[in-house]
């Protein structure tokens, strides 16, 4: 299994190769993305994560003034948010002070955003583990990743570490069911991301195509179901409707 | 009152005690033998209800759907099948303009299977604002010491309503993940005063983060929810920028201490003491919640 080596590339040069020279008008402060910039001659707002840092109370702050602003000032200007995160730090004041509950109210911003017409398009450009994937980038209309990202729960050894399964089940495991590998490639085969983007693709044109044909209904049942990384999901889900509506 | 504890209940008599009498109807039932597929590939044993009872009732004559976690199996976590009950529900809820309430007990992310367990919570998330948009009340119940932690703490704030008990703990990261990462000093995962008064129901009561603090018994919390179970709350510009008003306040009187006493005092409490050992109601009343 070649192992997943992250290049250590510097938060500008990710996001001069998404925006091109319009990233420069995006403000990194303490590792949290905020700004507009453009793609294929049109505006979007930015919102993101780099270095994978952690986010914190602050830090989800920040991210959802910055989804308010667009919302009353930009109207229907789709947001593209980059996720490069290890996750929530693990500390006592910031869960004291209800971490949770910032991290909803991020994603109740993000809920008025799309129902308001903003197209929500996350990028995977680092780490997108965790709590850090499912605070803001998860919720998006459609989720890519750069094929560089490392996108899922958690790698094989800190799933084996936890669970006191031995790696070498988990890994062999993995083989036949994806959900349990970690990165881009099988998170995509689970419907959890619409496509990965490789080092040669021309990003921006992709980005721009991306938000062209964004729509708001969640597709990654369907998506997981079709690429047989999740076989349950969608029929499980039906299921549930059919028997309810009984 | 009967003198049951809610948070000593199974899953299933929760939701006997929560329904009308006879009114539970539960979807996906066990003789259907819906079993994860993980974890009898790692040789775990695996439950016919996948650790989450779904299905529609009536609380005083008013149609909800029901959901009860288990937590006696594998820590109420969500795997892909437990997940896929629960979007299926918040979304028949949206279909039928129905009420939906989640009794939580979950970690969050069941990691024996990986990150199909992660997105069924992101999925989730997304059918509960369907609910909301609509105008259908969601609701999650936070009443046992397994609480709602990780990807399933993150879901409970996405709900119209919390209610808690002071059983009920609420966060992201567990004591014992925060110990192995700040250390035994700066948090002692055993010290449960400590624990609870950092992601406690009262705690969470206090901040605003739970909308009811009740006695740990079925009927107290059986009253709180017929209470809320007609109301919703809108997301909307006002409703956002009011709490982002809220949270950016509370940051900035309490961001700077580490002792829970001073956010206790800081929220109204003035007896410390008294407020501990004070039942949720009584704590309640105690305390005049800061808006």
């Amino acid at each position: 299994m070649k192992k997943p080596t992250p290049k250590k590339t510097s938060a500008r040069a990710v996001l001069a190769r998404l925006f091109g020279a319009s990233a420069k008008a995006i403000a990194i402060e303490k590792s949290v993305l905020t700004g507009y910039a453009s793609v294929g001659g049109g505006k979007v707002c930015v919102i993101g994560t780099s270095n994978g840092t952690y986010i914190d109370n602050e830090a989800a702050l920040r991210l959802a003034a910055h989804v308010i602003d667009c919302i009353e000032k930009n109207p229907k200007t789709p947001i593209v948010m980059l996720v490069d995160s290890a996750g929530q730090e693990p500390n006592r004041v910031a869960e004291m002070l209800g971490l949770a509950s910032y991290f909803g109210h991020l994603l109740s911003c993000l809920e008025l955003a799309r129902r308001k017409g903003h197209k929500l398009i996350t990028v995977a450009t680092g780490q997108a583990v965790g709590g850090a994937f499912l605070c803001y980038g998860m919720f998006a209309d459609r989720i890519y990743a750069l094929d560089s990202a490392t996108v899922g729960l958690m790698p094989i050894s800190a799933m084996s570490a936890v669970t006191k399964i031995p790696a070498a089940v988990l890994q062999k495991l993995s083989k036949t069911m994806p959900s349990l590998e970690f990165g881009a490639a099988p998170f995509a085969l689970l419907g959890g991301v619409e496509a990965v983007w490789s080092a040669k693709d021309d990003v921006q044109a992709k980005l721009e195509q991306a938000i062209a044909t964004a729509t708001s209904e969640d597709n990654r049942a369907e998506l997981g179901k079709k690429r047989g990384g999740r076989k349950l999901a969608l029929d499980i889900r039906k299921k549930v409707l059919a028997e309810s509506a009984r | 009152m009967s003198g049951v504890l809610f948070h000593e209940q199974t899953a299933r008599q929760r939701i006997a005690a929560l329904a009308d009498a006879g009114s539970f109807v539960e979807l996906l039932a066990p003789p259907e033998r819906i079993t994860s597929p993980y974890l009898a590939q790692l040789g775990i044993p695996v439950s016919f209800d996948d650790g989450i009872v779904i299905g529609h009732a009536k609380i005083g004559g008013k149609k909800v759907y029901l959901a009860a976690q288990v937590g006696q199996f594998v820590g109420g976590a969500v795997g892909e099948i437990h997940g896929a009950k629960l979007t299926g529900l918040f979304k028949a809820a949206a279909r039928d303009r129905v009420p939906c309430i989640l009794l939580v007990e979950s970690g969050g992310v069941r990691l024996h299977e990986g990150s199909a367990g992660e997105i069924a919570i992101a999925e989730t998330m997304r059918a509960i604002f369907e609910c909301r948009a609509l105008k259908v009340p969601t609701i999650a119940v936070i009443a046992t010491d397994i609480g709602a932690y990780g990807g399933i703490g993150i879901l409970s704030t996405c709900c119209d309503h919390r209610i808690m008990t002071e059983h009920g703990r609420l966060g992201i990261s567990g004591p014992i993940v925060i110990e192995k990462w700040m250390g035994k000093k700066a948090y002692n995962s055993a010290d449960r005063a400590l624990v609870w008064k950092t992601s406690g129901g009262k705690t969470k009561y206090l901040l605003g983060d739970a909308d009811a603090l009740v006695h740990d018994a079925p009927e107290a919390v059986r009253d709180a929810l017929t209470k809320l179970i007609g109301k919703s709350k809108p997301v909307n510009l006002g409703s956002v920028k009011a709490r982002q008003k809220e949270l950016q306040n509370r940051l900035k009187r309490f961001g700077a201490t580490d002792d829970p006493n001073v956010v206790w005092k800081g929220m109204g409490v003035r007896n410390i003491e008294a407020a501990s050992l004070a039942s949720g109601p009584e704590f309640a009343a105690l305390a005049k919640r800061g808006k």
